[in-house]
């Protein structure tokens, strides 16, 4: 009999209790609302959102916008600049002016030494006495040399051709593999982004699916742990407990199933996506290239056939005429040579200089052609938007986190007649800390 | 007879436990009674204030093309003088506009924060749990008729101090391991740019992210920690001698509290 007076002496100590507090109180009508009186507690958020379930899934998206925020530069999806084709065009132009330039050159370079050799030739024969050569004679060796040195400039321009070919194949094969790239990171980064807004939810979900049952969980846990229980009881309680276990672990794997549907269907599309769009800026690049090819080669073409040509009209109908009088001495002729042999090197190294002047114009437009097609280039606004993007899911799930944790919180307070209690808090002095126990609940969240 | 005796002894125990109650000091060292709390965003979208924002967009608007006119024929000093003198503008219409706004959402939070003996207000944002929300009751007071009446007494003492970080940010020590920490913090974003640009690989860029990480940390720990504990040791110092239980950011306190900034300050010097 002891006990059941006992407990009725409490029940009315808890009655006068709960009369002083609410005197104490005043007339608040705010529910959750102490301001009467009472004690102040705070909690250091951040070591709780550290512990929660979710946070994973919040560290993941840190460490991406860190990266975004690092790099400030994501490598750029391949996309149609509309001053594209205006801006090849004009380089193009600027190609073609340089190789005309070079070949007006070359050819008054030719002619000029051409000249230059024909008067040190008629020099040299007059001071051995010969009556001068004849005019077919000279025409001949003026247009020998001509030949000569339209093979050499024929040479150097074959020559820079396969160069300039080699040289685009190897900047078609940067930008294919550019574009492969920029293309393949784009969706993989899709790819992850959704697998983790897919995975975030699953979180969410068994999160929510365990906080639907809790009590009932409880109340089951309580139940079986009473002594007094009898076998049919204490069997039926455990049923009960596995068919919550079963139904929250089969909701959550039928998300799962979806969820790799999902993901699945997804990959799918964008290996096919991907490789469409790969196909085309392949084609396109081709093209371009080909283009490219097919306009220096006319150069080439040109620059060959303009300079150079008959000099000096022959009787003979242009046919080569003999180099020299085969009745002059072997030493004039030697002379003949060798003063041949130093023009035609004068012009080879003064052509040279004028060809390798016109492939630095050449080079360097093939570097703002590089540049143009943005082979190592980045896209500033892509990465930020992503960064906003990231942010924003960043966001909303802390605060998810955070109200998940502030619910749990609020228990505590309310069991602990705590009547306040603050986050972000720069020093506690004084206070009740309930991070502690705060954590603990928060831990309970991932059983 | 048995049952009148337990009524009895019941009773007598209630009537202790309540004089027990009464003879406890009342307010202990975690003990408070009078924490405000108001939703400023809701504040902020009463009409009065939307109608106010909408007009300084505009007159901003304004603002910005007078000096895309001005500014495209001007020197670079030029530009600076004229960056400085607009947004100098702004600032007035903003004190014009939103001031008396701002005065009078001021008076109607002491108004209410006095009626309901409130010592201080803080921002909804960083309570969890309980206080006293007047949100409600200052929306009332802004959109009744009539201007609100501003209390008669300053409010009482508060056991929540408030401290303003801009201003201890700005202190000799705490300064010189802020800018060596950003300082060394900017020449690791361009080496790490840099190394993350050349990564290869998903894995190889995760290992660039990590020490890029732990390389920051290490040196938050080595500059910025012993400053960061040796402010938060003050601020509980001053905070204990003034008596306070909690002492939280100036941005997060709406009206009231106990200010003890210039003693942490100077307890930093």
């Amino acid at each position: 009999m002891t006990g059941p007076r006992i407990a009725g002496a409490g029940r009315l100590a808890l009655i006068a209790l709960a009369g002083l507090t609410a005197c104490s109180h005043g007339l608040s009508n705010d529910a959750g609302s102490n301001a009467g009186g009472g004690t102040i507690g705070y909690v250091q958020m951040d070591q709780l959102v550290q512990k929660h379930p979710l946070y994973d899934q919040l560290a993941r998206y840190d460490r991406s916008i860190a990266a975004f925020d690092l790099t400030s530069t994501a490598p750029r999806a391949v996309g149609a600049d509309p001053q594209m084709r205006a801006r090849e065009a004009e380089l193009q132009r600027e190609l073609t002016a340089a190789a005309d330039r070079t070949r007006k050159l070359l050819d008054q370079k030719q002619r000029q030494y051409q000249a230059q050799e024909s008067q040190a030739i008629a020099a040299a024969l007059r001071g051995a006495n010969i009556g001068g050569a004849s005019a077919a004679q000279i025409a001949g060796n003026v247009n020998l040399t001509a030949r000569q040195q339209q093979g050499f400039v024929a040479q150097q321009a074959q020559r820079d051709l396969q160069s300039y070919r080699s040289s685009l194949q190897h900047h078609n094969q940067s930008q294919i593999s550019a574009a492969q790239k920029a293309l393949n990171d784009r969706a993989s980064r899709t790819y992850r982004a959704k697998a983790e807004e897919l995975q975030s939810k699953e979180a969410a979900l068994s999160l929510s699916l365990a906080n639907e049952d809790a009590s009932q969980r409880l109340a089951l846990h309580t139940k079986l742990s009473s002594l007094a229980l009898d076998d049919a009881a204490r069997e039926d309680a455990q049923n009960q407990l596995k068919a919550l276990d079963r139904k929250e672990s089969d909701a959550l794997a039928a998300q799962r199933n979806r969820d790799q549907q999902t993901l699945a269907n997804l990959q799918a599309q964008l290996h096919t996506q991907v490789q469409q769009e790969l196909n085309a800026e392949v084609s396109s690049i081709e093209k371009r290239s080909s283009g490219s090819l097919a306009a220096r080669q006319q150069i080439v073409q040109r620059q060959s056939a303009s300079v150079g040509g008959t000099v000096i009209a022959t009787s003979a109908g242009g046919r080569p005429q003999p180099q020299a009088n085969p009745n002059l001495s072997p030493q004039l002729r030697a002379k003949i040579q060798q003063l041949h042999d130093v023009y035609q090197k004068r012009f080879e190294d003064d052509a040279k200089t004028t060809i390798a002047s016109f492939e630095a114009t050449r080079a360097d437009l093939s570097r703002r052609y590089a540049e143009l097609h943005g082979v190592n280039d980045a896209s500033v606004g892509g990465a930020q938007a992503q960064i906003v993007q990231l942010r924003k899911k960043r966001d909303d799930l802390y605060d998810q986190i955070v109200a998940q944790i502030e619910r749990e919180v609020r228990v505590l307070a309310q069991q602990r007649g705590i009547s306040v209690v603050l986050s972000d808090v720069v020093a506690p002095v004084g206070g009740v800390d309930l991070t502690p126990d705060a954590l603990k609940d928060i831990e309970s969240l991932h059983e | 007879m048995h049952v009148r005796n337990s009524r009895r002894r019941a009773v007598a125990l209630a009537c202790a436990l309540g004089a027990a109650l009464f003879a406890l000091p009342a307010v202990g060292a975690t003990d408070i009674t009078d924490i405000g709390s108001i939703d400023q965003g809701a504040i902020a979208s009463l009409p009065a204030f939307q109608v106010a924002n909408r007009q300084l967009q505009q007159y901003g608007q304004g603002l910005e093309r007078q000096f895309s006119k001005r500014a495209a024929h001007a020197s670079r000093a030029q530009q600076q003088q004229l960056g400085a003198e607009f947004q100098h503008r702004m600032a007035d219409k903003q004190r014009q506009v939103l001031g008396p706004l701002l005065q009078r959402a001021q008076v109607a939070i002491a108004s209410v924060a006095s009626s309901k003996n409130l010592s201080v207000v803080v921002d909804r944002r960083i309570v969890v749990y309980g206080g006293t929300d007047i949100t409600g009751n200052v929306r009332d007071l802004l959109t009744g008729v009539g201007a609100p009446v501003p209390p008669v007494s300053t409010p009482p003492p508060s056991k929540v101090g408030y401290v303003d970080q801009q201003a201890i940010d700005q202190t000799p020590k705490v300064k010189a391991a802020s800018d060596d920490f950003l300082a060394f913090k900017a020449t690791q974003d361009k080496l790490y740019g840099q190394k993350f640009k050349d990564a290869k690989t998903d894995a190889d860029r995760d290992a660039v992210l990590k020490d890029y990480h732990k390389t920051l940390d290490d040196r938050q720990t080595s500059t910025l920690k012993p400053v960061v504990d040796a402010t938060r040791s003050a601020i509980a110092d001053v905070a204990r001698s003034k008596g306070l239980i909690l002492v939280i950011d100036r941005g997060n306190i709406v009206f009231g509290g106990t200010d003890i900034t210039s003693d942490v300050t100077a307890k930093l010097k």
